[in-house]
């Protein structure tokens, strides 16, 4: 329990660090923070599987990208724009909307805690048990997950090649070079 | 099974040691080789053959002054060698070193996890973070460039490396790198040699790409960037970098000879000279280690470097497909033939 408490407390600055920090790429580290503190919650809840691959996927491969599009872009803290004012309000009410739900769950809608077969039943969220479920019982609901994410690759490359019309398959390679001065700091 | 908490404790701390030590050892064995493959001596004025060159190296960065630039993103600029030296560290403690209980009693490994394999490739994935970060704390245009290319480049080698690392899962069956050794994927059966040795020869490319060695020293490469990343970094902050590049050849060694080349045991024949030599814990895995230690600096001596669309066209055209033919193999040969 202690342990969870001081996780949460490390997540909860690094939510608070995403949305505050000026500088785009502190508030990417904030987030990174924020998934390794997940990722930690898992291994105390024995789903070491998990964990890992919530490290190897979001940890080591998403919020690099995420940095190195900020990087290559070289991102400066920028004052919203003027048509995007309208969102905040939005944002607020979504928030609220969202704490509320959580809320409702946590404490009105209580869920009975997992009982001791059903604990043993997940053999510490090894790979084979996570596999064995997925493959069978959730056999329908992962591939329809693996039909979304195949939309999506199919969507991006689609929306990259529109106006682009001389683009290969291929990988140019070119390392486009940040030309502008850095300043931050 | 598993040892006391303090035991544990001792074996971390011993494990960091000799991997610090290992380190230093490390660059002038590699200085001395690099010399013998150039036809000179290396160095070898300080102490017999040398041997105190790496006290003197290590005297001479913490004395030197620690230059911090101006306009750094000071935070970030302090804190990214250490990351990459902290995950560097971590990374080598899931690889076993002998059967259970060899080790005067106790277990050869820092942690025995049912996933340590992935274990490994999170850590020196996070590890990235020390480099990429660097870079751009450093605020030089140089700095940047280099930890772009390494991130990039990590990145799209992971995939031919988790392709190469596919086949011996499947065959095992398991994540966890003990039972992987114990297992000896080569024994099961000969269908699936061809899968395996496609598998090692990917995971060799793969390895030395993501340990930033010659020929895929894009992010350092001191024609065009200086230094790459550590263009800006000095004294002991340097040091920590170099160290870190160093522990994770080796921790790359280790995976490579536990994933393919039975890590911790030797071939049977050695029971013949002394009986129960063949699972003597440590000696085995440090001499398939320094095997492919050999064969990163021997590589050094030889290639040159890739030319940055090289690398890219190489690892997803050719790596990426040559380890999902891997993969592809092994799984046909484990559905149809076995």
């Amino acid at each position: 329990m202690l342990a969870f408490v001081l996780l949460a407390i490390v997540m909860l600055a690094g939510g608070i660090g995403v949305i505050t920090f000026k500088q785009p790429v502190h508030a990417a580290l904030s987030l990174v923070v924020t998934l390794l503190g997940l990722a930690v919650t898992y291994v105390t809840l024995q789903a070491h599987f998990l964990a890992a691959i919530q490290v190897i996927v979001y940890a080591g491969a998403i919020m690099v990208l995420f940095l190195f599009v900020i990087m290559l872009l070289n991102v400066q803290g920028q004052e919203p724009t003027p048509h995007l004012r309208w969102m905040r309000p939005v944002a607020y009410a979504v928030a609220l909307l969202a704490a509320a739900g959580i809320a409702i769950t946590a404490f009105v809608d209580r869920a009975p805690l997992p009982t001791a077969d059903q604990v043993a039943a997940l053999q510490g969220g090894t790979a084979e048990a996570l596999g064995t479920a997925l493959f069978s019982h959730y056999v329908l609901a992962f591939q329809l997950v693996g039909v979304l994410l195949l939309t999506g690759i199919v969507g991006a490359v689609s929306l990259s090649q529109r106006g682009n019309p001389a683009a290969k398959g291929a990988p140019s390679g070119s390392e486009a070079a940040p030309e502008r001065e850095m300043s931050h700091g | 099974m598993s040892d006391p908490a303090i035991v544990t404790f001792i074996k971390a701390l011993v494990l960091v040691l000799v991997l610090l030590g290992g380190f230093a050892y490390m660059t002038l064995i590699e200085r001395r080789l690099l010399g013998r493959f150039q036809h000179r001596l290396g160095p070898n004025r300080v102490g017999p053959f040398g041997l105190l060159q790496p006290i003197a190296d290590a005297i001479k960065a913490i004395f030197k002054e620690d230059i911090v630039v101006t306009a750094a993103d000071k935070v970030v600029y302090v804190a990214a060698p250490a990351i990459s030296i902290t995950f560097a560290l971590v990374a080598f403690g899931a690889i076993p070193a002998g059967p259970a209980k060899s080790l005067f009693g106790y277990n050869p490994w820092v942690m025995n996890l049912d996933i340590g394999l992935l274990y490994v490739l999170a850590m020196t994935s996070v590890g990235v973070y020390g480099i990429f970060l660097g870079g751009w704390a450093s605020n030089s245009k140089y700095s940047l460039l280099g930890s772009l290319r390494s991130s990039a480049q990590i990145i799209s080698y992971e995939l031919g490396m988790g392709l190469a690392v596919l086949s011996v899962i499947m065959i095992g069956g398991t994540l966890n790198l003990q039972k992987l050794v114990e297992l000896n994927v080569w024994s099961i059966s000969p269908w699936l040699w061809p899968g395996l040795a496609i598998a090692f020869v990917a995971m060799l490319i793969s390895g030395t790409a993501e340990i930033n060695r010659v020929p895929f020293d894009l992010p350092e490469a001191e024609q065009e960037l200086v230094a790459g990343y550590q263009t800006e970094y000095s004294s002991i902050k340097w040091a920590l970098y170099q160290m870190a590049e160093y522990v994770n050849m080796f921790t790359s060694a280790a995976l490579i000879s536990t994933l393919f080349l039975g890590g911790w045991r030797a071939p049977g024949f050695f029971n013949a000279i002394i009986p129960g030599m063949a699972s003597w814990p440590i000696i085995w895995l440090v001499a398939k280690m320094a095997l492919f230690i050999f064969f990163f600096i021997w590589l050094k001596a030889t290639l040159m470097r890739l030319r940055y669309d090289q690398l890219m066209r190489f690892g997803w055209l050719y790596l990426f497909e040559i380890g999902l033919f891997a993969a592809l193999l092994t799984g046909a040969v484990i559905a149809f033939v076995l």
